[in-house]
C-alpha cells in the first residue's frame, strides 16, 4: 500500500526536476520510536510554487470519545471537516493563538467544517469530555508528514541541497514544541535523519474534579 | 545495728523504718508505671496524631486540588486565559480564593508569567518552586513563600493542553497548626519545621529557642536519614517532651519541610499528678500514723515491762513490791509470775529471817534475836539473865535430844506466861537468855530469885516430869569505863562464873571477867611474870592426924600483878588451862617447889610437897618426860595432885604417864574426890597413893550426919584400897577430931593454916616444932 502511494508520488509530483525523500526517524533518549511526530521540511531553495495538497482527509473524526487522528497535518487555508459519528455531542474548541474556534455542541453525523489560514499548532479539545485531545498541525510547505508507528516520517520529493528540518510533537519537551535543525538533502536517493526527542507526559486525562 | 537505751524508739523506727522502705517502693512502682504508661500512651498517641495528620493533610490537599481544578476546568476561565483576559483571570481567582479560603491563589502561564489574585507575593517564589509547580499533572506540597510556609497545590490548565497552573496556597501559620492540634485526643503542639539553606531547622512559628531547635533538627535529621519516625523524648525548654516528625512532601526538593508534633511530658503528667500527690500524702500520713501508732504500741508494750523492770529493782533492794497486772498476754503472765515470785521470796526471806532469829528446836527466839532487841531497846533498867540448864548434857542423855529442846522451850513458855514484858531466847544449847526491865539491880536479884524459884520445879514432859535445875547470871548495863558491854555476853559470862564457882546465882562482875581479848593478853603477862620471876608460891602445910606433925606442904601459885594486884588463881588458872598455858605455868611450879624444898631441907625443914597437876597435862608426852628429868633432882618426896578439871581426852596415855610418875618415885593424889568426874573408876584405874576428900564434903560434916557418914566410907574405900585419905577444908576443932576419929590420915585447913609464902613457913615450922600441939 505503501510503496503504491509513493510510486503515485513519484509519477506525479517529481518530473521537473530532480528530488530526494528524507526519512526522519523520531525516536525518544531510550530509542522507542515516537509516533504522531510532524516532520515539515523547509528547503532553502524554497518550495515549488503551488497549492499544497496532502493525500490524508482533512477531517477529524470524533468516534468513541476521541479524536481521530491523534494529530491531523493540514495544509494552510485548508476547510477541515469535524463528523461527529459518537451518539453522544460533543463540543469542540480551541484556545490556540494560531487559531481559536468553537464549534458549540453538534450531534450524531453532524459535520462542522473549519477553515485554518495559518500555519501553527492547534489543540484541540471537548468541552464536555475532558479525555478527548487532538492536534491539528497547519503547515505551509508540501513537505510534511507524520511518524508512524516506527517513528519514520517520510518526506519525498524535497529538493536537494540545504534546508531546516522542523520535527513538531505535541508534548514535545522544547520551546514551541519542536526541534529545528538545519540539514542537506543529497541529489539524489534517499536521506535519513534521525531526531531524538523528549516528550513530556500528556495532560492528565483520566483525572475527575 | 545501733543499740537503743529504749524499746520504744527501736520498735518506732524499726516500724517506721519498714513502712518508709514499702512506702518508697510503692510510690516508686506508681511513679515508674504512670511514667511508663504516659510515655506509651503519649508516644501511641502521637503515632496516631500523626496518622490522622496525614489524613487531613490529604484531605485538605484533596480539597485544594478540588477548588484548583474545578477552576481550571472552567471553560470561562480557560477562554479567558485563552485570550488573556488578565482581569477576568485575577477576578476569578479572587472569587475562588474568598470562597475556598485559602490564603493565595495565583496562575502561572504556560509562558511562565504569573497572574495573582490580591496581594499574592509573586515574587517571592524561586524559580526551583516555579518549576515544582509547572508539572505536567497535580503537584501539592509545602513551599516557602516568603519565608512562611504554605500548602501549595498546583493544578494545571488544560486546553485541552497545558495552558499553565492554577496555584492555591494554604498558610500552615500558627490557626492552621492550632486546627490541626485540635484534632488529636491529646493536646499536642504541631509546627511546621523547615530547613534552610545552611541546613538549620526552624519553625515557622519561631516558637522554638536556638538550643531546642537545634536538638530538635538533629533528631529530625536523624529520621529524615533513616526513615524511622518513632517517637522520641527529648529535652526541651518545657523538659522532657516527646516528639515526632513526619517527612511533608516539599516542592520545592532544597527546601525540604517536617511536621513536628511535640507533647511536653509534664504535660501528660498533670492528669496523674492529682494521683502522685495523693499517694505521697498518702504516704507521709500513714508515716505519720504508724508512728504514733508504733509509739503508742511500743509503750504500752514497754510500760509493764518497766514495771516489772522498777519492781525488779525493787525486789533486789529488798523491798516489798507488786506489779498491777493490767492485761492476760504474755506481758500479764510474766507480771503474774514476778508477782509470785516476789511473794514467795518474800515468803522465803520471811522464813529464812525466822530461822535466822530463832531456834528451830523450841522456836523461840535466838541469840541474834535477842541481841537486835536489845539494840532497839533502851534504857538504863534493862536486865539479862542467862538461865543455864544445869547438867543438861545429862539431861539429854536422859529424856532425848527432842524431849530436852522440848524442856528448854517449855522453861521459855515459862518464863513468858510469869513475865509478860520479858523477852526471851535461846542463847545456846542450854542457856535461856531473858531480858526484862527492873528499878535496880536489887529488884532484878528478885526477879531472877522468883523466876528461878518458880522454875526448879518439876516439868511434865508427856509422860515423864522432869527435875530441872537452873544456874543463872544476870548483868545489868555497863558501867563507864566497863569493857564488856554487851548485856547478854555479860550475862552468859556471870552465868559461866556462877558455874565456875558452884553457884546457883552470880551477877557479872566487871574486875572478875575480861574479856577475850583481855584474857589473851592476860595469859601472855602470865609468861612474862613467869619470866621475870614475879610468880610467887605459897604453901599450904597437910598435918598428919597420927603424927601430930605437919609432914606435907601444898604448893599453890600466887600471881602478884605488877599493875592488877593479885590475880585470883580461879581467874588465871583455869584461862591457862583453856589456852595451853599450864604447862609452862607447871613446869615452873616444879622448879620452884623443889627449888623450894632444897632449901627447906637446908634449913633442916624435910617436908613432901605436893604439886597441882592438871589432868591435862596427863596426856602430854611432851610433859612427862622433861618433868621426869625434873624430879630427878628432887631433895624430897613429891606427890602430884591430879585435878580433874577438865576431862582426861585419852585416859589411856594419861594413865601410862602417871605409871611413870609413881615409877620415878612420885605419889600419886586424887584431888578434890568426891565432885566432879571423880568416880570409883577412877580409883580402879588410877593406882594413886592418896585421896584428897574436896572440902564440901568436909565443912558440912559436922552439920550433916549424912555427909560424915560419906566421909567415912570414904575413909575406909580409900583405907581399903590402900590408900591415905586428906581432908581438905578443915576449918574447925570440931570437923579435926570427927576426920580424926574416922581414920583419915592427913588435914588440910585453915585451921592448920592458909598457904604461906616460903618464909612464912618457916617461921610457921619454927612454931610447930616448939609447940608440937595437937589440933582440937
Amino acid at each position: 500500500m505503501r510503496g503504491l502511494a509513493l510510486l503515485f508520488l513519484f509519477l506525479l509530483g517529481s518530473l521537473p526536476a530532480r528530488a530526494a525523500d528524507l526519512a526522519v526517524e523520531v525516536r525518544n533518549a531510550q530509542g522507542k520510536p515516537v509516533p504522531d511526530a510532524v516532520a515539515t521540511l523547509y528547503p532553502a531553495q524554497g518550495a515549488r510554487s503551488g497549492p499544497i495538497h496532502f493525500d490524508w482527509p482533512m477531517e477529524m473524526v470524533q468516534q468513541d470519545l476521541q479524536f481521530h487522528p491523534f494529530v491531523l497535518i493540514v495544509p494552510a487555508g485548508a476547510v477541515v471537516a469535524f463528523p461527529n459519528r459518537d451518539d453522544v455531542r460533543h463540543h469542540v474548541y480551541s484556545f490556540s493563538p494560531a487559531h481559536p474556534f468553537e464549534l458549540k455542541l453538534y450531534g450524531r453525523d453532524e459535520t462542522r467544517t473549519v477553515r485554518f489560514d495559518h500555519p501553527g499548532a492547534i489543540a484541540l479539545g471537548c468541552n464536555i469530555h475532558d479525555n478527548m485531545i487532538a492536534f491539528i498541525k497547519v503547515v505551509d510547505t508540501p513537505y510534511a508528514a507524520k511518524s508512524g508507528a516506527d517513528g519514520v516520517a517520510s518526506l519525498r520529493g524535497a529538493p536537494p541541497g540545504q534546508a531546516v528540518l522542523h520535527v513538531w510533537h505535541p508534548y514535545l519537551r522544547a520551546a514551541g514544541n519542536e526541534i529545528v535543525r538545519t540539514i542537506t538533502l543529497p541529489r539524489a536517493g534517499g536521506a535519513r535523519e534521525i531526531v531524538v526527542v523528549e516528550l513530556r507526559n500528556p495532560p492528565p486525562r483520566d483525572q475527575s474534579y | 545495728m545501733p543499740t537503743f537505751r529504749r524499746l520504744r524508739t527501736k520498735l518506732t523506727i524499726l516500724y517506721a523504718g519498714l513502712f518508709a522502705g514499702v512506702v518508697l517502693l510503692i510510690s516508686l512502682v506508681v511513679y515508674t508505671a504512670v511514667s511508663n504508661n504516659v510515655t506509651r500512651l503519649v508516644r501511641e498517641e502521637l503515632v496516631a496524631s500523626g496518622t490522622v495528620f496525614d489524613r487531613v493533610w490529604a484531605l485538605r490537599a484533596a480539597q485544594l486540588e478540588n477548588g484548583a481544578g474545578l477552576l481550571s476546568r472552567d471553560f470561562g476561565f480557560r477562554e479567558a486565559i485563552a485570550s488573556n483576559d488578565q482581569a477576568t483571570i485575577r477576578s476569578a481567582l479572587d472569587n475562588l480564593k474568598v470562597r475556598l479560603g485559602i490564603d493565595q491563589a495565583l496562575m502561572i502561564g504556560a509562558d511562565g508569567h504569573l497572574i495573582a489574585a490580591d496581594g499574592a507575593p509573586v515574587g517571592a517564589i524561586s524559580p526551583g518552586a516555579l518549576q515544582a509547580l509547572e508539572g505536567d499533572g497535580t503537584a501539592s506540597g509545602v513551599l516557602m513563600i516568603g519565608g512562611a510556609p504554605h500548602e501549595v497545590v498546583s493544578v494545571p490548565i488544560l486546553a485541552p493542553t497545558v495552558m499553565g497552573w492554577v496555584v492555591f496556597a494554604a498558610k500552615l501559620d500558627h490557626a492552621q497548626m492550632t486546627a490541626l492540634e485540635r484534632l488529636s485526643a491529646i493536646p499536642l503542639d504541631a509546627s511546621v519545621l523547615d530547613r534552610d539553606a545552611s541546613g538549620r531547622w526552624s519553625d515557622a512559628d519561631g516558637r522554638l529557642g536556638a538550643g531546642e531547635a537545634r536538638r530538635i533538627g538533629g533528631y529530625v535529621d536523624q529520621a529524615m536519614a533513616t526513615h524511622s519516625w518513632a517517637p522520641q523524648v527529648l529535652s526541651t525548654a518545657d523538659g522532657p517532651t516527646a516528639v515526632m516528625v513526619k517527612p511533608l512532601t516539599v516542592l520545592a526538593p532544597d527546601a525540604p519541610a517536617a511536621l513536628l508534633l511535640s507533647y511536653p511530658m509534664s504535660r501528660a503528667m498533670a492528669p496523674y499528678q492529682p494521683l502522685l500527690y495523693a499517694v505521697v500524702v498518702t504516704a507521709l500520713t500513714g508515716l505519720a500514723l504508724l508512728v504514733l501508732g508504733s509509739w503508742a504500741l511500743a509503750r504500752s508494750l514497754t510500760r509493764p515491762i518497766l514495771a516489772l523492770d522498777e519492781a525488779a529493782t525493787r525486789l533486789k533492794n529488798g523491798e516489798r513490791t507488786e506489779v498491777a497486772v493490767v492485761t492476760g498476754d504474755e506481758i500479764g503472765r510474766l507480771a503474774e509470775s514476778f508477782n509470785a515470785m516476789a511473794a514467795e521470796i518474800g515468803k522465803r526471806e520471811r522464813r529464812i529471817t525466822h530461822l535466822a532469829l530463832h531456834d528451830p528446836d523450841t522456836d523461840l527466839p535466838n541469840h541474834q534475836w535477842l541481841q537486835r532487841r536489845l539494840e532497839r531497846t533502851g534504857g538504863d533498867d534493862l536486865f539479862v539473865a542467862a538461865l543455864g540448864v544445869d547438867r543438861y548434857a545429862h539431861v539429854r542423855g536422859a529424856i532425848g535430844y527432842d524431849l530436852a529442846g522440848e524442856l528448854v522451850g517449855e522453861i521459855g513458855a515459862t518464863v513468858r506466861r510469869a513475865h509478860r514484858d520479858a523477852r526471851v531466847a535461846r542463847l545456846s544449847t542450854d542457856v535461856l537468855g531473858v531480858l526484862f526491865r527492873a528499878r535496880d539491880l536489887a529488884a532484878a536479884r528478885a526477879v531472877v530469885a522468883e523466876m528461878q524459884a518458880r522454875l526448879e520445879a518439876p516439868v511434865r514432859l508427856g509422860d515423864n516430869t522432869v527435875d530441872v535445875s537452873l544456874t543463872v547470871g544476870l548483868a545489868s548495863h555497863p558501867l563507864p569505863g566497863e569493857r564488856v558491854t554487851s548485856l547478854i555476853e555479860r550475862a552468859n559470862i556471870a552465868l559461866d562464873l556462877a558455874r565456875a564457882g558452884r553457884q546457883k546465882f552470880a551477877v557479872f562482875d566487871e574486875s572478875l571477867y575480861g574479856d577475850p581479848a583481855k584474857n589473851l593478853s592476860l595469859m601472855s603477862e602470865m609468861r612474862q611474870s613467869i619470866a621475870a620471876g614475879q610468880m610467887v608460891l605459897h604453901y599450904q602445910p597437910k598435918y598428919d592426924l597420927r603424927l601430930g606433925a605437919v609432914t606435907g606442904v601444898e604448893a599453890l601459885v600466887r600471881w602478884p600483878h605488877p599493875t592488877r594486884g593479885l590475880v585470883p588463881p580461879d581467874a588465871f588458872i583455869s584461862m591457862a588451862e583453856e589456852t595451853g598455858h599450864i604447862r609452862p605455868l607447871t613446869e615452873w611450879v616444879i622448879d620452884q617447889a623443889l627449888a623450894d624444898q632444897r632449901a627447906l631441907q637446908e634449913g633442916g625443914l624435910d617436908l613432901e610437897v605436893a604439886i597441882n597437876i592438871s589432868g591435862r597435862l596427863l596426856d602430854d608426852d611432851g610433859f612427862a618426860t622433861p618433868t621426869l628429868a625434873r624430879l630427878a633432882g628432887a631433895a624430897g618426896a613429891v606427890c602430884f595432885e591430879i585435878t580433874e578439871t577438865a576431862v582426861i581426852e585419852q585416859p589411856d596415855v594419861a594413865l601410862g604417864i602417871i605409871e611413870r610418875f609413881a615409877g620415878a618415885g612420885v605419889k600419886v593424889a586424887i584431888d578434890d574426890y568426891g565432885t566432879g568426874l571423880s568416880s570409883l573408876a577412877y580409883l580402879k584405874q588410877i593406882r594413886a597413893n592418896e585421896l584428897k576428900i574436896d572440902k564440901s564434903f568436909v565443912f558440912a560434916m559436922a552439920s550433916s550426919q549424912r555427909d560424915a557418914l560419906l566421909v567415912r566410907s570414904t575413909v575406909d574405900l580409900a583405907h581399903g584400897l590402900g590408900l591415905q585419905v586428906t581432908a581438905e577444908g578443915v576449918e574447925s576443932p570440931t570437923a579435926l577430931a570427927l576426920l580424926s576419929g574416922m581414920g583419915c590420915d592427913l588435914a588440910q585447913g585453915y585451921l592448920i593454916a592458909r598457904p604461906l609464902p616460903l618464909n612464912e613457913l618457916l617461921t610457921f615450922m619454927a612454931e610447930e616444932e616448939r609447940a608440937l600441939r595437937t589440933y582440937g
